[in-house]
């Protein structure tokens, strides 16, 4: 912000679009920052991925289409992510899956940013624990905003996107806060059991590891006639 | 409340009780010993026109009893199947449908249909996947759904969950 003749403060018409933006009294000329030009230019036009694999992915569409209309800020779907800056991961991601969005994520030019949509993609939820799940996409990508929901409604997608575009803000201004903490604090996920757990019966996991060293390590037809016949070994009660 | 089961065509009931010996056929479906499968597969698509291959579906069943004991049921899984024949307009035929089921022991393999109805590929594929039901002959026997290096197949009883093979858990 300048100071004209008068000692009044003098304010660009751009003043709001870029923040931080000054100009001279008199003449068709501002000043600013290439950060806060580019910081600018990258918040208002997230072009997104949409990673959307169930039903997160409907709200995704509603989010994009005429009534709730993300373009209006910027937010363009994309199909392909070598155009692309932001990736939404809308659903359940599995076992299968992840490694394909991993490298759909691996192909996208940085600046980039990641923005799980929905429970699935947050940690899960209960599809968990079911053997072919990935337990939250954070678990093999980074993720920056995290939009609760089971699926979030378009309000909530869009309000992840303000969040984002605010942390895009924030970090160029360098006063970069982690904007997402675990609203309550000592609030925790329920505990699952694994093996090696120390609250787990040690005979139990030895015979759980025994049963899977039993299992066809190819799990083909082609190469074994037999398939295997692994034991389950009878859980503890609880 | 309609039955569970749709009743079974009287012709082929007719023809599966003479061709297989049996008294009764329950609603369910006959169950046909493994060698004579295919044959009786290209039976029902060609003398009684069932040609639309509706699904076939296993279950996987643990071993009851001891070996040697009375009682005693190896470790098997169950494909139950199920054809479709269309309305035919000359005999006033309404579209109809019609289950057979196959035991087939762990470790030993049921005769694919795929060359008899070619829809029967995946589905196969699915089964050998999810319950591990192999089907000899299948032209091309991958899996369908899991990962191709995946262990095991999960929907078997005796599957280990806690498998430990995942690298983010």
């Amino acid at each position: 912000m300048a100071v004209d003749e008068s000692g009044q403060a003098f304010r660009h018409p751009a003043y709001g679009m870029i923040e931080g933006l000054t100009s001279l009294p008199g003449v068709d000329l501002a000043f600013t920052t290439a950060d806060k030009v580019l910081t600018w230019g990258q918040a208002n036009a997230l072009w997104v991925f949409p990673m959307a694999t169930s039903c997160c992915g409907i709200e995704f569409m509603a989010t994009s289409a005429n009534r709730f209309d993300s373009d209006r800020i910027g937010t363009i779907p994309r199909a392909t992510p070598r155009h692309c800056d932001v990736m939404i991961i809308a659903g359940t991601i599995t076992v299968k899956m992840a490694p394909r969005v991993k490298k759909l994520w691996d192909q996208m030019p940085e600046p980039k940013w990641a923005i799980a949509m929905g429970s699935c993609a947050i940690s899960g939820d209960f599809y968990r624990d079911i053997y072919s799940v990935v337990p939250g996409v954070d678990t093999f990508m980074p993720v920056d905003v995290y939009v609760p929901g089971c699926p979030p409604n378009p309000d909530g997608l869009l309000e992840g996107i303000r969040r984002l575009q605010e942390k895009i803000r924030n970090k160029r201004n360098g006063a970069f806060v982690e904007p997402d903490k675990r609203p309550i604090a000592g609030l925790q996920a329920p505990s699952i059991p694994r093996i090696g757990d120390p609250d787990r019966d040690p005979a139990i996991d030895a015979a759980q590891l025994e049963a899977v060293q039993q299992l066809d390590p190819d799990g083909g037809m082609r190469r074994s006639s037999a398939p295997p016949a692994p034991t389950r070994p009878v859980r503890k009660e609880d | 409340m309609p039955p569970l089961h749709e009743p079974i065509p009287p012709d082929v009931l007719e023809w599966c009780q003479a061709e297989l010996g049996l008294e009764t056929v329950p609603a369910e479906g006959p169950e046909v010993p493994r060698d004579r499968l295919l044959a009786f597969a290209r039976a029902l698509k060609d003398q009684h026109d069932f040609w639309f291959f509706l699904y076939c579906a296993s279950t996987h069943y643990p071993e009851e009893g001891s070996a040697g004991e009375e009682g005693h049921k190896p470790d098997r899984t169950l494909v139950a199947y199920r054809v479709r024949r269309l309305p035919h307009a000359a005999s006033g035929r309404p579209t109809q449908t019609f289950p057979f089921r196959v035991w087939v022991p762990t470790g030993e393999s049921t005769p694919s249909l795929a060359e008899v109805w070619v829809g029967a590929d995946w589905q196969e594929r699915e089964q050998f996947d999810l319950v591990g039901t192999v089907f000899a002959g299948h032209p091309d026997p991958r899996r369908l759904m899991m990962p191709e290096d995946w262990p095991g197949h999960p929907l078997r009883r005796d599957y280990a969950i806690e498998t430990g093979h995942f690298p983010w858990r």
